[in-house]
């Protein structure tokens, strides 16, 4: 108990508030600053992508890099809201993995059973999520390690129901991916009904009990957030998510994979993380998220265009990712300075 | 808190590793033969050392991410320099060590001085030597490791497998550390709680990146090593063992929050979950079956050790 005490202390001289005197705008300023330097970045980026190729500020390329960023996307959301509550989720890697291995073997021809699976994948999802939410709060353990095991455990299940990669999906059930209406593909569509959720998301009781939870457990829960309810409605929210992102995956590739979940862990993190949403919950939001995971498709898409060996991927992505947190963290220093002056 | 409830993470790892060991004695009649004890031991002592710097860097507070490619960078880089022969580890080998204690040093600077949150730092540097290494090497693997490297991992003095000698003399080395210097004390009380740690005069800097330095240095000496074990280097080859180190650490008891846990424990998590490993062929369990028994292990583990479980078991007898 004491230790806790000190954990919530520690968070206390964390918080970072504007001083008196200082204007609205500054205050928001330091509040976003992470976020806004993303939104720069992506603006930069887009501009030289945009310069060495054309034809990039069209409908195309948007449906293009929209349905290559959306299953990382979906991911990245479900993350997001893990994050706001403090915590992190693993897990994620394991449902999209068992998400796809289980569409792709259990599909079949019939649109029933197909529907009918789509449906137990997502309540898998939900399921597997809750009952990490549950284990965090009830046992009081950390959510890295938690979920740790929910993805080696699921991961494993993934490996048992698909050894290797295969097994096939309806082709009526890829003509999703590649439909459009209005000019606009069906990835666009989910980017836009993603952006509404998250409208109305924000402001529901729920998402504040999560962010409050997430900025100060204790005081959240002197304030009568139940402390179990958010943890596992979070943890249910991202496993939802991925499940989502499974099914979106196998619409793009037409195959399950026992271990195509594992690539999209880390950067569900990097992506929130760069777009800045802050690992010591509370702060940020879904669409910092989406601007986080197109600030990656980009850097992929650049790479394609410089035609620079591939490897270069990984090496860019992770010195964006040490400026984008160094940027935030030395923006709460500041903000911390002005505090103290 | 009485002594066996404090230790009885600790306890019920090396409970649990006997039991997996009795368990593969009655399955499969050479399981406790001494080569295959022999054999799991030298596949724990990977384990078992990698996991040593993530402890230290767990009861700090932390976590190490960039393990894999720290090893592997290792692996590689002593390949390429040695070119087969014996004569350049003089030099090599105490020059990759050197800069995997550097690797972990600037994560362990980045972490102290720019406040970046650890687990972000060590992946986005794990990501960046991938990168690299990918770069340098071309996506070829490397040449053959040499043969002094070789006996290294392989080889025994007296029956001894010489990679054991190591492993004992680090874990001494780690309790030593972990338990008697100022060093050791200075880690637990900044993985207690930072603020009060540093007002309290803890060298916060320095603590955080020996501990740092000192996982890189593990990782790089296993990737040596293994590279010896394994007769080459190969590009992926560091990748479980990010897992397992963890794993290792967290079955062992140490609370991955930081403040708390033991060597002692950890060396009972690399071994129970290289038994758990070597028991798949005799049970006839495929790799995924063992991921499903990893995960489940490493959350019994840790629900043993909670510090919640004994009030939810006994609401009364709970005191606070």
């Amino acid at each position: 108990m004491k230790a806790s005490v000190l954990e919530d202390e520690d968070r206390n001289t964390r918080e970072v508030r504007a001083p008196r005197g200082t204007s609205r705008w500054r205050k928001q300023l330091d509040e976003r600053a992470s976020f806004l330097v993303a939104c720069a970045l992506l603006i930069g980026l887009v501009a030289v992508y945009g310069s060495l190729r054309k034809g990039v500020f069209s409908f195309e390329e948007l449906n293009l890099d929209t349905a290559a960023a959306m299953t990382l996307l979906l991911a990245a959301s479900g993350q997001t809201v893990v994050l706001l509550r403090g915590g992190i989720d693993l897990s994620i890697g394991g449902i999209i993995s068992l998400g796809t291995v289980l569409a792709a073997t259990r599909f079949g021809h019939h649109p029933q059973t197909a529907a009918f699976w789509t449906f137990l994948i997502i309540a898998m999802g939900l399921l597997v999520g809750a009952a990490n939410g549950l284990i965090i709060a009830v046992l009081e353990l950390q959510p890295f390690l938690v979920t740790l095991t929910t993805w080696a455990i699921l991961s494993g299940v993934a490996l048992i129901v698909l050894p290797t990669d295969g097994g096939s999906l309806p082709p009526g059930w890829m003509k999703f991916g590649a439909a459009s209406w209005f000019g606009l593909s069906s990835s666009v569509w989910l980017l836009i009904a993603l952006l509404l959720f998250w409208c109305w998301f924000r402001k529901t009781r729920l998402c504040l009990a999560i962010r409050a939870s997430g900025s100060n457990e204790r005081s959240a829960y002197l304030s009568g957030v139940s402390l179990i309810f958010s943890d596992v409605a979070a943890y249910a929210l991202s496993g939802t998510f991925a499940a989502l992102a499974s099914l979106y995956l196998t619409t793009q590739t037409g195959t399950g994979s026992p271990t195509i979940g594992n690539g999209y862990i880390l950067p569900t993190v990097a992506a929130a993380v760069i777009g800045g949403v802050s690992l010591f919950g509370g702060r940020g939001g879904l669409v910092g998220t989406i601007v986080g995971v197109f600030i990656m498709t980009m850097i992929g898409n650049l790479v394609f265009v410089l035609s620079v060996s591939s490897y270069w991927q990984p090496v860019v992505s992770g010195v964006i990712l040490l400026l984008a947190v160094l940027a935030s963290s030395i923006a709460e220093k500041s903000a911390k300075r002005n505090l103290l002056a | 808190m009485n002594a066996l409830a404090k230790h009885r993470a600790v306890l019920f790892a090396y409970l649990v590793t006997i039991l997996l060991l009795l368990l593969g004695g009655i399955i499969s009649p050479g399981f406790l033969s001494v080569s295959h004890l022999r054999t799991m031991s030298l596949l724990a002592a990977f384990i078992g050392i990698v996991a040593l710097g993530q402890t230290f860097v767990i009861i700090g507070g932390g976590i190490d991410l960039s393990v894999p490619w720290v090893l592997n960078g290792a692996a590689v880089f002593v390949s390429l320099f040695a070119h087969n022969h014996n004569q350049p580890l003089l030099w090599a080998v105490p020059v990759l060590l050197a800069a995997g204690a550097l690797v972990g040093a600037i994560n362990g600077v980045g972490i102290a001085v720019t406040g970046i949150p650890p687990i972000i730092m060590t992946l986005a540097v794990n990501v960046i030597l991938q990168g690299g290494i990918l770069l340098y090497t071309g996506g070829a693997p490397a040449a053959a490791a040499p043969r002094a490297l070789q006996f290294l991992a392989v080889g025994r003095v007296a029956h001894v497998p010489v990679v054991l000698g190591i492993w004992t003399l680090l874990a001494i080395a780690a309790t030593i550390l972990l338990s008697k210097t100022t060093f050791g004390r200075y880690l637990f009380a900044l993985g207690t709680s930072p603020t009060v740690a540093e007002y309290s005069g803890v060298p916060i800097l320095r603590t955080i990146v020996l501990s740092y330095a000192l996982s890189g240095f593990t990782a790089a000496l296993v990737g040596m090593l293994l590279a010896g074990y394994s007769g080459q280097a190969y590009l992926g080859m560091g990748d479980p063992y990010l897992f397992t180190s963890i794993a290792a650490v967290a079955i062992g008891g140490t609370s991955i929050m930081g403040g708390s846990g033991h060597y002692v424990g950890t060396i009972a998590g690399a071994f129970l979950l290289t038994i758990l490993t070597s028991l798949l062929p005799a049970l006839n369990l495929s790799s995924g079956a063992l991921q499903v028994l990893y995960g489940l292990a490493i959350l019994v583990s840790v629900s043993v050790a909670s510090t919640a479980l004994p009030k939810l078991l006994f609401p009364r007898r709970s005191t606070g």
